[in-house]
Parts: C-alpha cells; sequence; structure tokens
C-alpha cells in the first residue's frame, strides 16, 4: 500500500507535488528548486571540431589582417636614434671624477636627416642599464611630500642631511634625476637654427595636475624654504624651470616623467617635442643636425649608455615592430593549426564512416 | 589507536593534492635559492650592487653578508609563496562543505516511505565517492528490506491476491486468475474456508494489543488495531495476508483461538497441541478442536517436506504453481489438513505426552512421533511470501559492477541464502563461476590446496579478464564469484607458525582481486571490519565503501574510507557512526555514480585549476627578477598581489565546484562506465598534474614576454590621442604589471570558462562579473588618491593603459595566444583519444541534434534503461530459492 502511494506520488511533475506537497511529503523532504536539484537550465557547449573549426581560422584571419595593419602603419614611423656616450667620451671621462660634479662640460653630436620626419616629433632620452627598476630604488620616494604635503620616512638613504634640512624632493629616483640638457640643431646654410620644442605636455596630465602638487605658499621659493636639494643636483627644484611658474618645483615635467619609474632598466623617456612652427611644421626636414648636449649624467660608472632618440608615433605606438609580427605569427599560427585540424578531422571520419560500413 | 585514527584520516584524496604541494613547496625553494645565488653573482660587481644613484644605507652597507643573503632568500620566499595556493584550501573547504548540500537537497535521494533524506556527516570525503574501488555492504536491511510480505496463495489450484495490496485495483498480472470474489463453489468453499482457518491457526504469532498511534499507523487496515509478533517475519506476513483475505486472528485466550471470520462472526477454536518448527522437519503443525467439536490438524510447511505426506488434493496444479513461485524468488509454503477422530487424536496425544516426557533422546523421540502424526494429509494449497529486495538493488548493484566498482556482500547469514540474494540481486549472474572457500571444503582438502585451487582457476583467465572488465560491455565474459566464510577467513588471517604469515593473505587477495564479485558469509562483526582493513591496507590501497543498516556494521562502517549507513529499522547507530547516510541502498548508485562523479569532477579541476592560477600569477614575478637585478621588486600593485585570490579569479572558481556537470547526471546515471573514466584519480595524475603546471608556466611565458617586448623600445608609449592631444605618455613598471596582471586575470579566467560545460546563470553572472569587478576596481583603485596610503603608484596607471591603443591589441594578442594552446590540445585529444565521457558527450550532442548513424552506446542504450526506470511496476523478485540452487550446484566448482 505504501509503495503505491509513493509510486503514484513519483508520476506527478514536480509542480503538482508541490501544491499539495504540504500533508503528502514529510517535512524533511529538500525543497525541489532546479538549483538544488542541479537542474538549473545551463547551456552546454562542448569543445568539439566543428565549433572550434570556425574559430581557429577567425582568430587566424583576424590577427592576420590586425598584424598586416600593424606592420603597414609602424613602417611609416621614423625613428632616428643616437648613443652619445662615445660620442662625448671626453664628457664621460670628466664626469668619471666625482670632484667636477659642478663644473660644466658640452658635446655637440652631429647627425643627417636623409628625409624628412613628417607629423609630431619627439625627443627622447634613453638610458642603457640604468635600473630604475630596483626595489631599493623603486621604493625610495615620497608621494605624499611630491603631493605637496609632509615628508614621510620613504626616502631612505636621501631624505635629509646630516644637519637635518630635508630634501625636496627626497628620494634617490629624485636624486638621480636625468639632468643633460639636450638641444637640437638644424644646419640650414651654414647657420644653426634651434629647434623650437615643447617642455610641457609630456606627461600625464593628472600626474601633472593631480598627482605632483607644489607646497602651498605665495611663491615657490619660499613654499620649499627649510628644504634643500638633493645631493646630485645642481639647484633647487623651486629653480627646474626658471623661466614657466607652471613648470616649475614638484610639477616640472622633467621631474615627472623621470619620477615614473621604466618597468626595464634599458628605457627611454619624452624629453621634448618639437614645436611645429615656421619651417618646422610639418616636422623635421632633411638635412644637418647637430645636439648640443650639456653632459652631466654619468653613465660609465655603472656601464651605462645614453641616447637620444627622435621618433614619430602612429596610432599603433611607436618603432617597434613587434606587435605587428606577434600578430603575423600568432595569425599564421592559428591558420595552420584549423588546417591540420581540419585534416585530421576529415581523416578520422573517412575512418569512421569506412568502419560502420 | 592513534595510528588507525591517522590512517583513517589519511585520505587518497589529500595525499595526491599534498604531494603536489610538496612538488610546489620544492619549486618555490629552488626558485628562492635560485634567485638569490644569482642576485649574489649579480652583485659581485660593484657597479651594480651599488651605483651611484641607487645607495644603500649606512645599516644595510653593516650588515652580515649571510644575515643579508638569509634575509634576501625570506624575501624572495615571501614575494613567491603565492604559488603555494593557502586559498586553495579555503576554497576547497568551501566547496567541501556548499557542496555536501546538494546531497542532502538531492529529491531523489529522499525515500518517501520514511520520510528521511541522505545525510552528511562530513564533508571531507565528497571527492571520494568517486574514487571508490570497493564496496562492502551489508545484506539483511541494507540489500533486502528485512520486511515480509504475503503475496498470494493458491487453493485448490485457484490463485488468490490480497486485493488491498494493488489498492483496489486489480494487478495487471493477475488477470485471469480467480480473484477472491469470483469463489468456486461447492466443496472448493469448504475447501477454501479451510485453508484461511488453517493459515489462522497454524502458527505461533502473538498478539500484542495496541491502541496507540504507532500501532494505527502500521496496521491502518485491519479492523482491529493490533500488531502481530512472531520469532518468524514469515508468519506475521502470513496472519497479515489472510486478514487482507478477511479472516482475522484475534488472540489465543484461555487455550482457545479466536478468529473473526468474513462474515464479521468470531470463531474459537480449542488449541490442542502444537508441532513446532524446525529446520529439518520444515514445517509445523496444530491441531485444534472446532466449536462444532471437530478435530483438525493443520499442517503447514516446505513444499518439498508436506508433498510426500499429501494423499489427496490438487496436488500437480498446486505444485506448478509453488514452482512458478520459487522461480519468482518467492518463498513459498505448502499447507495441508488432515480431519483426525477423537481416537486418533487421543494416540498423538498420548504418543507426544510420551515423548515430551522422555528422559533422553527426546528431540529424536519427538521427531518420530510428529513424523507419525503428520502424514495422509489433504493438500488445501500453498502461500507466497517475499523477503523483497530492496527497491532496485538488483539494477544499482549491477550499475556499481559496471562502474569498475567490486561489490562484496558481507553477511552473518548462512551461505545458502546469503547465495541466493547475491543472484536475486544480481551480484552473481548466471554465467558467474562460484568459488567456494568455505568450511565444508576446507574439511574436504588443507586451505593450503584449496587457495592455490582456485588461484590457478583465476589465474588461468585472469589476462584476458583484466581485459573484458576494462571495456565493460561484454557481458558473457568469464568472471568469478567468490564464497567465503567466516571460519575460513579466520584461518586465512591467522598468522601461521613457521613465520609466512602473509602468504596466505597475498594469495587470497591475489583471488579476490580477480574475482568479480565476493560474498562473506558467516562474518562476525569484527570479521567485517578485518576484511575491510585486509583490502585497504592491500599493495594497490584501494579506496573502500562500507554500507550497512545495524549496530553490526558499525565496525565495519569505520575502518572503510567512506561509510554509509542506511537510515533503516534496526535503529540509526550506523547512521550515526557514518560520514553518510542514505535511506535506501539503491540511493548509493546515484551518490556514487553522479554525485561522487561529479565532486571528484570538480574538485580535481579546482585543485589543478588553482595551482594553474598561481604559477601563472608567480611566474611573471619571478622571471621580472631577471630584469630588475634580483631586488626582490613585485611586478604587481600590492592590491592586485592581495585580491588575486580572493576577489579577482575566486569566485568562478569556486562556483564551477559547486555547478560543473561535464555530462548530465541522466547520461551519469545511465552509463556507470563513465565511472572507470575517474577511476583511481585519473584527473589527479602526474600527466594532467604537469599539463597543468607547464600551461602555467606556458601562460606566464607568454604574459611577461609578450609585454616585455611590447615595452621594449617603448611600443606601448601611448600617443594618448584617446585622452589629450597628441601628447607621447610615458609608462612605467606599475603599467607593466598592471598589463600583465590584466592579461592575466583574463586567461585565468577564459580559461576557466574554457573548462565550463555547464553555463548557468550563475555561471555567466560569476565568470563575467569576476572579470567586471575586476576592471571596475581597477578603475576605481586607479582613479582615486587614497589619503590613506603613503603610495599613489596606482593613481591613473589603469585607466593610461586603456587609453593606449598598442596596450588594447597586446592585451588581446596575449590572451589569445595563451589561450590557443588549450583549446588545441582539448580538441586533439577529443579527436584522437577520446575518453568514454568525451564519446558520450559528443553521442548525446548527435542524439539531440538529429538521431544519426554514428551513436555508440548512450543513445542505443537509453530506451531500455528509461523503460525500466519509469516501469512502476514493484521490482518483481527474480530467481531466489530456486535459481540459486540451480545455479549453485551448477557453477560450484
Amino acid at each position: 500500500m505504501r509503495r503505491e502511494r509513493s509510486g503514484v506520488n513519483k508520476q506527478y511533475s514536480f509542480p503538482t507535488v508541490r501544491t499539495q506537497g504540504e500533508e503528502t511529503r514529510p517535512s524533511r523532504c529538500p525543497d525541489n528548486s532546479a538549483f538544488k536539484q542541479q537542474k538549473l537550465p545551463a547551456w552546454k557547449p562542448q569543445l568539439s571540431t566543428a565549433t572550434v573549426l570556425p574559430g581557429f581560422f577567425l582568430t587566424g584571419a583576424f590577427c592576420l589582417a590586425v598584424g598586416v595593419c600593424l606592420i603597414l602603419s609602424a613602417n611609416s614611423v621614423r625613428d632616428v636614434q643616437i648613443d652619445y656616450s662615445d660620442k662625448c667620451s671626453d664628457c664621460s671621462k670628466f664626469r668619471e671624477n666625482s670632484s667636477n660634479w659642478n663644473k660644466e662640460c658640452h658635446c655637440s653630436v652631429n647627425f643627417t636627416l636623409k628625409e624628412d620626419i613628417l607629423g609630431d616629433v619627439f625627443m627622447y632620452y634613453g638610458l642603457q642599464n640604468f635600473y630604475q627598476n630596483h626595489r631599493r630604488y623603486v621604493i625610495s620616494r615620497s608621494d605624499a611630500q611630491l603631493l605637496g604635503r609632509n615628508v614621510n620616512s620613504y626616502c631612505a638613504p636621501f631624505t635629509a642631511y646630516r644637519n637635518g634640512t630635508p630634501m625636496a624632493p627626497c628620494g634617490a629616483i629624485a636624486n638621480s634625476m636625468f639632468n643633460d640638457t639636450i638641444d637640437l640643431f638644424y644646419n640650414l646654410n651654414s647657420s644653426a637654427i634651434q629647434v623650437p620644442v615643447l617642455k610641457t605636455g609630456n606627461s600625464w596630465w593628472t600626474d601633472k595636475n593631480v598627482k605632483f602638487r607644489n607646497p602651498k605658499s605665495y611663491n615657490l621659493s619660499s613654499a620649499f624654504a627649510g628644504t634643500a636639494r638633493p645631493p646630485y643636483w645642481h639647484k633647487p627644484v623651486y629653480l627646474l624651470d626658471e623661466e614657466d611658474e607652471r613648470n616649475n618645483g614638484y610639477v616640472n615635467e622633467d621631474l615627472i616623467i623621470w619620477m615614473r619609474v621604466s618597468a626595464f632598466a634599458t628605457f627611454r623617456n619624452l624629453y621634448r617635442r618639437v614645436k611645429r612652427i615656421r619651417q618646422f611644421a610639418d616636422g623635421l626636414p632633411a638635412g644637418n643636425y647637430t645636439f648640443r648636449i650639456a653632459y652631466n649624467f654619468p653613465v660609465t660608472k655603472f656601464k651605462g649608455r645614453k641616447h637620444v632618440i627622435l621618433s614619430t608615433v602612429v596610432w599603433s605606438g611607436g618603432s617597434n615592430p613587434f606587435l605587428g609580427i606577434a600578430y603575423v605569427v600568432s595569425g599564421t599560427a592559428a591558420t595552420l593549426t584549423g588546417f591540420v585540424i581540419t585534416a585530421i578531422h576529415l581523416k578520422l571520419r573517412k575512418k569512421k564512416t569506412y568502419f560502420q560500413k | 589507536m592513534l595510528m588507525e585514527i591517522f590512517s583513517c584520516l589519511f585520505f587518497f584524496f589529500f595525499r595526491s593534492m599534498n604531494v603536489f604541494l610538496i612538488v610546489y613547496l620544492c619549486i618555490l625553494i629552488s626558485k628562492a635559492l635560485i634567485n638569490t645565488v644569482l642576485k649574489y653573482v649579480w652583485q659581485s660587481e660593484p657597479f651594480r650592487d651599488e651605483p651611484w644613484y641607487n645607495q644603500k644605507t649606512e645599516p644595510e652597507r653593516k650588515r652580515n653578508l649571510f644575515l643579508r643573503a638569509f634575509t634576501d632568500f625570506l624575501a624572495f620566499m615571501v614575494l613567491f609563496n603565492y604559488i603555494i595556493p593557502v586559498s586553495m584550501y579555503v576554497t576547497v573547504e568551501m566547496q567541501k562543505f556548499l557542496g555536501s548540500y546538494f546531497l542532502t537537497w538531492d529529491e531523489e535521494m529522499f525515500d518517501e516511505d520514511t520520510g528521511e533524506g541522505p545525510l552528511v556527516n562530513t564533508s571531507d570525503l565528497n571527492e571520494e565517492l568517486g574514487q571508490i574501488e570497493y564496496v562492502f555492504t551489508d545484506k539483511t536491511g541494507t540489500l533486502t528490506e528485512n520486511n515480509m510480505e504475503f503475496v498470494e496463495c493458491c487453493i485448490e489450484g485457484h490463485v488468490y491476491v490480497p486485493h488491498v495490496i494493488c489498492n483496489g485495483q486489480i494487478l495487471h498480472d493477475c488477470t485471469g486468475i480467480d480473484m477472491i470474489d469470483s469463489s468456486p463453489g461447492g466443496s472448493g468453499k469448504e475447501r477454501e474456508d479451510l485453508f484461511f482457518r488453517a493459515l489462522c491457526l497454524c502458527h505461533t504469532v502473538q498478539v500484542k494489543d495496541d491502541d496507540s498511534v504507532d500501532g494505527l499507523k502500521k496496521n491502518q487496515l485491519s479492523r482491529r488495531s493490533c500488531i502481530y509478533i512472531s520469532s518468524s517475519p514469515d508468519e506475521v506476513a502470513l496472519v497479515e495476508g489472510i486478514q487482507r483475505l478477511g479472516y482475522t486472528y484475534l488472540r489465543l485466550k484461555d487455550n482457545f483461538m479466536e478468529i473473526l471470520n468474513r462474515e464479521n462472526n468470531i470463531e474459537k477454536f480449542e488449541l490442542l497441541e502444537v508441532l513446532s518448527f524446525d529446520s529439518v522437519r520444515r514445517r509445523m503443525s496444530v491441531i485444534v478442536r472446532s466449536s462444532t467439536g471437530d478435530i483438525f490438524l493443520f499442517c503447514k510447511g516446505a513444499d518439498s517436506s508436506i508433498f510426500p505426506r499429501v494423499k489427496e488434493g490438487k496436488i500437480d496444479q498446486i505444485r506448478s504453481r509453488v514452482e512458478r513461485n520459487a522461480v519468482e524468488g518467492l518463498r513459498t509454503l505448502c499447507v495441508a489438513y488432515k480431519k483426525l477422530t477423537a481416537e486418533e487424536y487421543s494416540n498423538a496425544q498420548k504418543l507426544l505426552q510420551n515423548a515430551k516426557l522422555a528422559l533422553q533422546d527426546r528431540e529424536k523421540k519427538l521427531a518420530e512421533v510428529y513424523e507419525k502424526i503428520e502424514r495422509d494429509f489433504i493438500l488445501l494449497g500453498a502461500t507466497a511470501v517475499e523477503d523483497r529486495l530492496q527497491e532496485k538493488a538488483a539494477d544499482t548493484i549491477e550499475a556499481l559492477q559496471k562502474a569498475g566498482i567490486k561489490v562484496w556482500v558481507l553477511t552473518g547469514d548462512k551461505m545458502e541464502t546469503a547465495a541466493a540474494t547475491c543472484y536475486a540481486c544480481k551480484l552473481f549472474r548466471r554465467n558467474t563461476q562460484i568459488l567456494e572457500l568455505t568450511t565444508k571444503k576446507i574439511e574436504e582438502q588443507s586451505l593450503h590446496d584449496v587457495l592455490f585451487d582456485l588461484s590457478k582457476t583465476v589465474l588461468r583467465h585472469n589476462g584476458s579478464l583484466t581485459r573484458d572488465t576494462f571495456s565493460g560491455l561484454s557481458t558473457d565474459m568469464q568472471d568469478y564469484g567468490l564464497i567465503i566464510d567466516g571460519a575460513a577467513l579466520s584461518l586465512i588471517m591467522k598468522p601461521r607458525q613457521d613465520g609466512s604469515s602473509g602468504n596466505y593473505r597475498e594469495l587470497f587477495l591475489e583471488i579476490c582481486r580477480n574475482c568479480s564479485a565476493v560474498l562473506c558469509c558467516r562474518m562476525a562483526p569484527l570479521q567485517k571490519a578485518q576484511i575491510v582493513k585486509l583490502i585497504k591496507l592491500s599493495k594497490e590501497h584501494p579506496i573502500t565503501l562500507a554500507i550497512g543498516d545495524g549496530a553490526n556494521d558499525v565496525s565495519m562502517i569505520l575502518e572503510a574510507h567512506v561509510g554509509i549507513g542506511i537510515i533503516g529499522k534496526e535503529g540509526r547507530q550506523a547512521a550515526r557512526n557514518s560520514d553518510y547516510a542514505i535511506p535506501k541502498f539503491k540511493h548509493l548508485k546515484k551518490m556514487l555514480l553522479v554525485h561522487g562523479h561529479f565532486y571528484y569532477v570538480r574538485i580535481s579541476e579546482l585543485v589543478q585549476y588553482f595551482f594553474y592560477k598561481n604559477v601563472c600569477f608567480i611566474f611573471p614575478q619571478f622571471l621580472y627578477q631577471f630584469f630588475c637585478g634580483f631586488s626582490q621588486q613585485t611586478l604587481y600593485d600590492t592590491a592586485y598581489l592581495t585580491l588575486y585570490n580572493i576577489s579577482f579569479t575566486s569566485l568562478p572558481i569556486l562556483l564551477y565546484g559547486l555547478m560543473e556537470q561535464h555530462v548530465s547526471a541522466d547520461t551519469l546515471k545511465r552509463e556507470p562506465s563513465l565511472y572507470r573514466d575517474v577511476a583511481k584519480n585519473a584527473l589527479l595524475r602526474w600527466r594532467a598534474f604537469i599539463y597543468w603546471t607547464f600551461l602555467g608556466v606556458f601562460d606566464a611565458v607568454v604574459f611577461f614576454f609578450g609585454a616585455y617586448f611590447l615595452f621594449d623600445n617603448t611600443i606601448v608609449t601611448s600617443n594618448g590621442q584617446l585622452m589629450t592631444t597628441s601628447t607621447h605618455m610615458m609608462f612605467g613598471n606599475w603599467t607593466f604589471g598592471t598589463l600583465v596582471f590584466t592579461v592575466l586575470v583574463f586567461t585565468v579566467t577564459l580559461k576557466l570558462a574554457l573548462d565550463t560545460h555547464y553555463w548557468t546563470w550563475i555561471n555567466h553572472f560569476m565568470i563575467w562579473g569576476s572579470l567586471v569587478f575586476y576592471i571596475v576596481f581597477s578603475l576605481l583603485w586607479g582613479g582615486i588618491i587614497w589619503p590613506f596610503l603613503n603610495y599613489q603608484r596606482m593613481y591613473y596607471v589603469f585607466m593610461q593603459m586603456l587609453s593606449s591603443g598598442p596596450a588594447w591589441l597586446g592585451i588581446i594578442l596575449l590572451i589569445t595566444v595563451s589561450l590557443l594552446p588549450d583549446v588545441l590540445k582539448k580538441v586533439l585529444c577529443r579527436q584522437l583519444w577520446p575518453t568514454a565521457t568525451e564519446r558520450i558527450q559528443n553521442a548525446s550532442r548527435h542524439c539531440r541534434e538529429h538521431i544519426s548513424e554514428f551513436t555508440p552506446l548512450a543513445c542505443l542504450k537509453s530506451p531500455r534503461y528509461r523503460s525500466s526506470d519509469c516501469s512502476n511496476s514493484p521490482a518483481r523478485r527474480t530467481n531466489w530459492c530456486f535459481l540459486c540452487a540451480n545455479l549453485l550446484s551448477r557453477n560450484t566448482l
């Protein structure tokens, strides 16, 4: 008898059981929501050959297309890189002696542009073998100080001088800021025209306007009163750019850019942009140029090198062909794999039908 | 004792996981060591150790070299510690705890008769349920219901079925047979009355009047509520059955038995003698005097003991009916009577009196007297009683065997009864060759000879057997069933004097290993545990499961890796001592084949995935050390380091661990052989582990060097046109880390998405949700100057990265490149070396789309299985005594 009843109960579908559930079902019976019964409606994809094949071909086609576009666009990028650590070997040697730290050393590097560099031209300085990403170096900074607030003690070993005067800005990063001055001259008919460059607008807008703030005071020098320049600097922070008040102190863009430490020991940082006026309205015309460099930054001590780079950019970035090549390679690989899978699939299917006969 | 507890706790799953952890610990330590050594090699040149731009503090310079090296080593350990996924333990625990709810929630595991559902007493063992190799089951109460039921009676060749049993409906298989209402007239009517009275009177049942609720519930249908009590459940079943046919036995009062007959009149019979039951005679009789003064002897007993004593009656018809019932697996009894004259009675009484008073050989004399009295019967009819197997017990055992699980029945019953049950529940099949290792055999030969004979027989077929069992489909293979009894077992287990103690044990294990089914009868409770232990500690260390319902099974339940209690009639002791408790034996099927399989698949993916995602996470960090002068510089921001395992990638995998169904539950139930796919920890083998680790390393290399080449020569200095006018932005180390981390989070999450075969809305929500969460978090984290932080290094890093076109292209490329090999591997493996599970997946796909020509297993089989599932007819008993006797004689060696 009892068994019969249970049999009848089981024949009902879930909803009906629920309505009459109160008396027929004991209270311990679990309720039969789809979740609890692990019967939620679900999409059940299987990675079968048929579903994956189009995926492979589509990926392949997409990657190839993007890769070709990238390579084509990267081809239009002009890139001039000049290593001046050798060319200015006199200065290099001069800087090796640290007693000369506050004496000036100038050097010029000539080069020729065979064709015009059109569009926005960016000027970088590049450093090699400079471990900006060394942990001891990376943590030696004070973001609070750069925000114009009180110094906190994360700047070791460049927090303050022995007499207690705090450094502004403190820390190893700020202390080792790149301080070569590079000017570009266009040699036209034996007269050198200085190429006009922009010092500002090179850093992130948010860095310039939010993350780096000068301490509030009626003028900059008073804002930094009671602090001293970092030991390797030639001038205090409020004299970094005497021409432009908004590019001075902590908000100096050279400082801001330097403070964004690089990911690797070889890196380039944006230094200046060519201002597109007069004969440079379209970029840099072909011809002879000279970099006049005030050589302050010693690199030979750590076997480093210094470069100055002129480059343009396109939508896909700079002169690096890696992305385009990578896209083409992986696109080709995906397409080939697609063909291989197809071949295997067809072969196996033939075998299967053969067996069935 | 403590050791035992530990060995119990030493579970297979955690064993393999711990081995993996040790491997990762080694990797961690070697990474840290390598980096420490390299650091000092690299620093050996002073221009690198302390360049002018990056000077040490005074205390740093003064520090002892070894102390420095040691701190560096520790720093590297801290840096790489994520490779040991601590969060995995938390997630595994949560998965197990929450996952066990699905077991208790399962409606199919709920038993409506008893109102009991499954209980989970521990959630540590969920995945073990998918790894069971041996099932040790009790018989009474576990395989059978321990509940006799009166099925039918046959009077004079007319079959009567208690009509209440089918709830007022005529059972479909009884049509064409005389029912109680169409009673035959004349002498038939008289015999019928006699038959019912015989059944009402010929027993030793006691009546317990009970008006309590309990009684009402138990005996709703009786006109008076009472409970019958007897030493034999058969008798109770008979009396209750007759009650349903209209004759109620009321009580024995002052030596008068009272019967309520069909007309609601009370008839009284004086009970004169009881010729009680014994197993040699296999019958019992009563002598009663009716109210009219006639003296009757009613006798009931086994057919073999009744038929020779019958002189009258429709013997042939009844015999054929009895045989038919026996084949159906019913316990049959024949009923006969004889009318005694007063003279005969007094003779008989005298004989009995003498025998009872005899001082010597009383038993023998009584038997002789019985023999004299019980003869010249008139056959009335036969009854059929069933000790039902539990619902779907045979189906369950068959499924378990197909799943490659070896089922052992351990029982205290005697061999014949137990063997019959084993046949009935398909533990032994018709073609199973039975090997006997019993006391009787050992008496004939020595234990040594018996064992060697058996092993020879078994091993002869060994090669072919293992292959066949593995294919799991061929049913005509020669398989062996072993029957062993307690005495023989203790002989085997007894250490021998001559020191070669392990010898027999090994031999015995060898035989057992080659038998598809083993029946151990006449076991003491402790022997059950001993057997379990023997198997558990054998050299393959199989995972064992013990299931039982009574207190005598507790020792075995505690001994096995997984102990399951049946919430049965015999109290809750077993259920309370078990790891899981289920209401019926049949629930074991779903528990192992579906839940166990799911749990195992889920947790193995969970564990592997955790290792994988942490390799992906930490390996770029390791590579980065080579580029930052081994200075322990982190690649990712602290927030990312902390939240990676906690919130960015934890929920999708937890949900996967709870919800994943690589094939549907129905398929798993239908195709028990799929269980073999995960047997022996298949998904956590070294090969899988190494594959996952290498995939992790590959992905990490792709992330890191992909990003490295992107950053090389500053390709990703964005031109920022999205943000401001043509500015050339610089990207630093944090942007690099963020780029790698973004690729990492997306790849790892999408990898899980590729592995998910069961996409409910919750999965969609979690997977896409966690990606969205990552983006939102990054935007927020980088969008504000956080006043409580002393660094602002992440400020706008994420947004600036997103504003750069090359970064987008790079992210897309790197994700694709790191995912494609895995997809490729999956497709190829599926195509070239499909597992059974994958074949089923393919097949069910084809099934759904069109019933195509190449649909193996699932489609072909499903209709049959389904029909057997749906049929509501009470699982009609298969061969019992009859078949068992036949097969035993045929198959026994």
